[in-house]
């Protein structure tokens, strides 16, 4: 244990509390509240190259958003107490708001699905047979007017739960940038650029998870990759890294220019505790190097597959260098000392509650209900026509 | 309103005022009273046997003098009676029923005197593993006079 430490801790510091598991709620959500905004450029805004992934964009976004509480939950333990932050919260603590925002955001998340696939359920439910009929008309809620007026009113109504949508994406994930932000007592927290930080790393993560999962179900289903819809989606996470690594090093560079009573302590955490994964995992795996092959890939004329490898290496260098982005934050965090003269050392461990394993469990779950929630709602059919 | 719209905003208010339905019988109605917590709740715990009766218990009426005199001037005098000897009101009230027997267990010491880095370094700590042959802590040190060997 002795070895962990360095300089001055507190006692009740020795022992770090926010594990793995919380570094995994941020990023959870963050990969819900990307993939929401990546399909509400469709819906929204309008971007016809993002239709094909815009309604199985927010199958995904449902599937992470289904397990975005399991790290809490397994964390804090007694799940079944959960539900009690949304009968009695404590409005003094932003942590209390969780159960209602994710409560409102998952209704329109619902409803905007519901919306975008009637036509489909409606057309199940009338081809299907037995139980899968009758799932299909619940589903449907028996209504099966899919007139083209009923369906004007749907797109009319998807628009405007979709312009809600984005703040509330926004909000999800930027609050929880807020509860990190807030706490006043961690110089390594404690700036109103939190929520910002993990938004735009959040929007950056969930596009690029979206590229990744549109590439694998095209290669597993055999079929051509629409690289309108992919070269569209690698130019707004081209963009959006912009935004994100302004952000995050805006943050570093006025640490290091204000100098206050905390920069030794922090210039120790990132030359030391945390310097390979900020520096090396962080900024240049997610952030330099997609960004070089991003740029390049706008840049080369023709040599599809070339660029298609070239978007995929970014997505997964991003999406890892989002999950080192969180983990820098919540675990660096912890690693240094409130008396700001000292340091401590998380060291992970594998078969525990707060381990690994449970970790990993959680992160595979939302692709398991992704796999059950495409099969009963196959968003293939815009994902596979108009490909040339 | 089309009437699929008008049904799955009818299932969204249902579930809603299933939701504030549910709030109402599960949250108790003493909630809120005093702060953020069941305003009932403080009877409750008032209602509950006393069950530790206090060092001082021990040492009155001569029941056991001597060894509460050698206590009280030593550095354990911190630690009560019943932090090892367990709860005592029954026994106070009627000498025929015993407290359960003294944990002298060597983990039980441990809890407080085994080296843990978060401990101030002047307090009294040992490493299990290389102090005293994993025998019981008893073996050498009186608990009641710690440094009487």
């Amino acid at each position: 244990m002795d070895n962990l430490i360095w300089g001055y801790v507190y006692p009740n510091e020795v022992e770090i509390q926010w594990s793995i598991l919380i570094v995994l709620y941020p990023y959870i959500t963050g990969l819900v509240a990307g993939a929401f905004i990546a399909s509400s450029l469709y819906h929204v805004f309008g971007k016809q190259e993002i239709k094909p992934v815009a309604r199985f964009a927010l199958l995904t976004a449902l599937s992470f958003l289904l397990v975005a509480t399991m790290p809490l939950l397994t964390h804090l333990g007694h799940p079944e107490r959960g539900i009690e932050i949304m009968f009695t919260p404590h409005l003094t603590s932003a942590m209390s708001g969780f159960g209602y925002i994710y409560s409102f955001y998952l209704i329109i998340v619902v409803l905007e699905i519901w919306l975008s696939f009637r036509e489909d359920i409606v057309k199940k439910a009338h081809s299907s047979k037995g139980w899968k009929e009758l799932m299909y008309s619940a589903l449907a809620l028996f209504s099966y007017d899919i007139s083209e007026k009923a369906l004007h009113e749907d797109e009319k109504l998807a628009k405007r739960l979709a312009i809600i949508g984005i703040p509330s994406a926004a909000f999800l994930h930027g609050y929880v940038g807020f509860i990190f932000g807030g706490i006043k007592a961690n110089p390594w927290w404690s700036t109103p650029l939190m929520p910002l930080i993990f938004l735009m790393s959040a929007i950056v993560s969930g596009i690029a998870l979206l590229i990744l999962l549109y590439i694998a179900s095209m290669k597993i289903r055999k079929h051509a990759i629409d690289h309108k819809c992919l070269h569209s989606l690698a130019h707004y996470l081209w963009v959006f890294l912009i935004f994100d690594v302004t952000l995050e090093l805006l943050e570093i560079i006025s640490m290091k220019y204000e100098s206050l009573e905390e920069i030794d302590i922090i210039n120790r955490l990132l030359s030391d505790k945390i310097a390979f994964t900020f520096y090396g995992v962080q900024l240049t795996m997610g952030i330099f190097i997609p960004f070089v092959l991003l740029l390049l890939v706008g840049m080369m004329k023709n040599r599809e597959t070339l660029k298609m490898i070239m978007i995929s290496i970014s997505s997964v260098f991003v999406i890892i260098g989002v999950f080192a982005m969180r983990w820098n934050v919540v675990i660096g965090g912890q690693e240094i000392s409130k008396s700001l003269s000292g340091t401590l050392t998380y060291v992970p461990v594998f078969f525990s509650q707060e381990g690994v394993l449970p970790a990993i469990i959680i992160l595979v779950i939302p692709f398991i209900i992704l796999r059950v929630i495409t099969y009963i709602l196959p968003p293939w059919k815009d994902m596979e026509e108009e490909v040339t | 309103m089309q009437p699929h719209l008008k049904k799955a905003f009818t299932l969204l208010a249902l579930v809603i005022i299933a939701f504030i339905f549910v709030r109402s019988l599960v949250v108790p109605s003493s909630f809120g009273q005093y702060g953020w917590y069941r305003g009932d709740s403080l009877g409750d715990i008032r209602n509950f046997p006393v069950e530790y009766a206090g060092s001082t218990s021990c040492g009155e009426e001569n029941c056991h003098k001597n060894i509460y005199s050698v206590w009280i001037k030593d550095r354990h005098k911190t630690v009560n009676c019943e932090t090892c000897h367990g709860p005592s009101e029954k026994h106070v009230n009627n000498i025929r029923e015993m407290p359960e027997p003294a944990n002298d267990s060597r983990d039980y010491c441990g809890l407080c005197h085994f080296k843990r880095v978060a401990r101030p370094t002047t307090f009294p700590q040992i490493d299990p593993d290389v102090h005293g042959e994993n025998m019981r802590c008893t073996y050498c040190h009186n608990p009641h006079k710690p440094w009487f060997i």
